[in-house]
């Protein structure tokens, strides 16, 4: 009797073993890039240590988390020491996370996400002999210790839109975006708007914003998809999609129609959406993880400062449809995206 | 002491370990060290003021969330909208929080809670009186005031309410004089939700109203029979559950936030549900359910930093904890227990039909 028991209760932990083993072998092919470990001792003057904390969310989120987790990791590696991660769980627990890595005497650390700016810069305030690195997080004032990596979304978008100015057969072009409330994007909004009417006089721009609040204004793909139905039914033929998953479930449903584009957001959509790539042309992109590696640069050379620090944004690769764009369509754009990273073409949105 | 007294215990402690055990190992097949798990768990939420301080408040929300189910359930009723109710606590008690500055910290703080309270009590009303002149059943009923809620706080906290001058969307900061603090290293939210555990206890165990409640949750029929006006006792019942979810609400906003914010008060009245069966219905057993659940969550930073461990291994440890007391029928047969044992099982809800 009692030996059953003992065996049933083993073969329960036995399977529960075997899944939790199969769950971390695919997130590990996912992270590859990027080791968590520190070098040593962090309180040691020649080991250099990264800490980066999560949004709520994963670092293998295919977004913001995952692009500064790889800034993070590549970065301690590039000058010789080790990154680790805290995701955060509840975000009354911003603080308490950033502490942990404080306590652990880390040289950087880097903060993923707008919500957790007011947590970096009282810490930062608090501990001067630490860099903090703020992804997203606009600096008003500057603290000497805490850069805000932030980018120009508006030339992003711009740049998407002056594509989707010379791709469009139809003279329409959509956008379907989360909420007008988050700044960044209604630069995106804007700027591709902008960028549409610098390359095609003749364009109609229909653009939507989600309603909800923000904890479903990006993690709706039902609408994303209802509305870029709406922009295709009104004969839109390229397509931005910003917004998280409602933006994703907008390149989804464009890539079910023959002959459609779409546009990617944040980072080269190719890889994270499978799922687009017959309509996929590029995406917007916010180079966060070379602008995570380069501040970590800053910081072990001495030369970082605090405020903000213009992050690049460009195009991402056309991938399958380089062969599909006209040379000329090419031309002009390595034009605009060099005048419009250089700010020598005004995007038009403040 | 007779031993009897303490049977009721056995089935979650033994749910509990059985949890702890396979949590351990799942930490070890993923190559960290079981041992350096339980020493983080150790210093994070046990090891000194702070962290002791830090699993109080974690726990606080969970024990007003766990005995606002606990007292529908005892009525028959489940009240799935502790999450909303909680919600509407917490943003209006953080909106009478900032808003009405300048008053004298023993009226201001008194007020605050009282205004979630009453507020938290009104969606969980409304699903009573429903529930009792129509029939409507409150499970559909609180789940869709839920999504109302969430929806209404969203558009409150960016809108109409939101702190000028920044773009996050929450509430100004709440002043000083709402606010609720930590006595000797104590947050007081958490003496606040010892004394309400006892007179929920009280009410429910020594009380006409606690009787009447538990007859109508036991067979609505025989309570009709015998005189207890069942409708009236579904909408107290109800209230009351709602006022609960609401003060956790407004505690969590005056002594943990400090305003509100959208995403700040997630799941908590979920929790709700899993501290309810956890304590197998039982407000006694609410208070050390909550720190359990409680010191898990306060050490999930130090788990990842300081051994490793990702901290969905919590929500693991919770899961089977549930899963084995939610269904004592396999732990019995895991563990070889006598059935004598786990004979008080709780029925949880009653059908959709009675």
């Amino acid at each position: 009797m009692r030996r059953t028991g003992v065996a049933a209760a083993g073969l329960l932990v036995l399977l529960l073993g075997v899944t939790s083993c199969g769950g971390d072998d695919a997130s590990s092919a996912d992270k590859s890039t990027a080791v968590k470990g520190f070098s040593g001792d962090c309180a040691k003057k020649e080991v250099f240590c990264v800490g980066l904390v999560t949004d709520v969310g994963k670092v293998d989120d295919k977004s913001f988390n995952q692009s500064s987790w790889e800034g993070a990791a590549a970065g301690a590696k590039a000058v010789g020491g080790g990154a680790e991660y805290i995701e955060t769980v509840d975000p009354k627990d911003y603080a308490k996370n950033i502490q942990s890595f404080v306590d652990r005497k880390v040289d950087v650390v880097v903060t993923v996400g707008f919500a957790l700016a007011d947590a970096a810069a009282t810490a930062a305030t608090a501990n001067p002999g630490i860099h903090f690195i703020g992804v997203d997080a606009f600096q008003a004032t500057t603290i000497a210790n805490l850069s805000g990596l932030v980018f120009y979304e508006d030339r992003a978008g711009f740049m998407a839109g002056a594509l989707a100015g010379l791709l469009t057969k139809t003279n329409v072009v959509a956008a379907v975006l989360g909420t007008d409330k988050v700044p960044p994007v209604v630069a995106f909004g804007k700027g591709w708007e902008n960028g549409a009417k610098y390359t095609n006089s003749k364009v109609k721009v229909l653009t939507t914003y989600h309603p909800g609040g923000l904890d479903v204004a990006f993690n709706d793909p039902t609408w994303g998809a209802q509305t870029a139905k709406q922009a295709l039914d009104n004969t839109a033929d390229v397509v931005f999609g910003a917004g998280g998953n409602t933006g994703n479930g907008a390149l989804l449903e464009v890539a079910k129609k023959a002959g459609a584009y779409c546009v990617g957001v944040d980072l080269d959509q190719w890889e994270t959406m499978p799922g687009a790539h017959a309509c996929l042309v590029t995406s917007a992109e916010k180079r966060i993880k070379d602008g995570v590696v380069l501040l970590i640069s800053q910081v072990h050379n001495g030369t970082a400062k605090g405020g903000n620090f213009r992050g690049e944004v460009g195009l991402a690769s056309y991938h399958d449809f380089d062969a599909k764009i006209p040379a000329e369509v090419k031309t002009k754009m390595d034009v605009i995206v060099r005048d419009v990273g250089s700010g020598k073409i005004p995007t038009g949105v403040n | 002491m007779n031993l009897d007294r303490l049977r009721p215990a056995i089935l979650p402690v033994a749910a509990v370990v059985v949890a702890l055990t396979i949590g351990a190992v799942i930490v070890a097949v993923d190559g960290s060290s079981p041992l350096g798990a339980a020493t983080a768990i150790w210093v994070a939420a046990f090891s000194g003021p702070d962290a002791i301080g830090a699993t109080l408040e974690k726990a606080t929300p969970l024990v007003f969330a766990g005995l606002a189910v606990i007292v529908g359930v005892k009525a028959g009723l489940f009240n799935i909208g502790a999450q909303g109710q909680l919600l509407v606590g917490a943003i209006t008690s953080a909106y009478a929080g900032y808003r009405f500055a300048g008053l004298s910290p023993l009226v201001h703080l008194p007020l605050c809670l009282l205004i979630g309270v009453v507020f938290g009590a009104l969606p969980a009303w409304l699903a009573g009186v429903l529930r009792a002149k129509r029939g409507v059943h409150e499970v559909i009923v609180t789940i869709m005031l839920n999504t109302i809620i969430f929806n209404l706080t969203d558009w409150l906290a960016g809108g109409p309410w939101m702190e000028p001058g920044q773009v996050i969307s929450r509430t100004p900061p709440i002043v000083g004089s709402a606010r609720m603090g930590r006595v000797a290293g104590l947050p007081t939210g958490f003496v606040l939700a010892m004394l309400v555990t006892v007179a929920v206890w009280f009410m429910l165990e020594h009380t006409t109203f606690g009787f009447r409640l538990a007859t109508v949750g036991a067979n609505r029929h025989a309570a009709h029979y015998a005189g207890i006006s069942v409708g009236a006792v579904t909408v107290a019942a109800m209230t009351l559950s709602g006022a609960l979810a609401g003060l956790g609400g407004a505690v969590e906003s005056l002594g943990v936030v400090g305003r509100f914010e959208p995403g700040f008060n997630a799941g908590l009245g979920f929790d709700g549900i899993t501290i309810a069966l956890l304590a197998r219905v039982s407000p006694r057993a609410v208070v050390p359910a909550a720190l359990f659940i409680g010191a898990l969550r306060a050490s999930s930073s130090e788990l990842q930093a300081g051994a490793h461990v990702a901290p969905a291994i919590v929500d693991v440890v919770l899961g089977v904890a549930l899963l084995l007391v939610a269904a004592p029928l396999l732990l019995r047969w895991l563990l070889r227990m006598p059935p004598s044992l786990s004979t008080a099982e709780v029925q949880f809800t009653r059908g959709w039909g009675s």
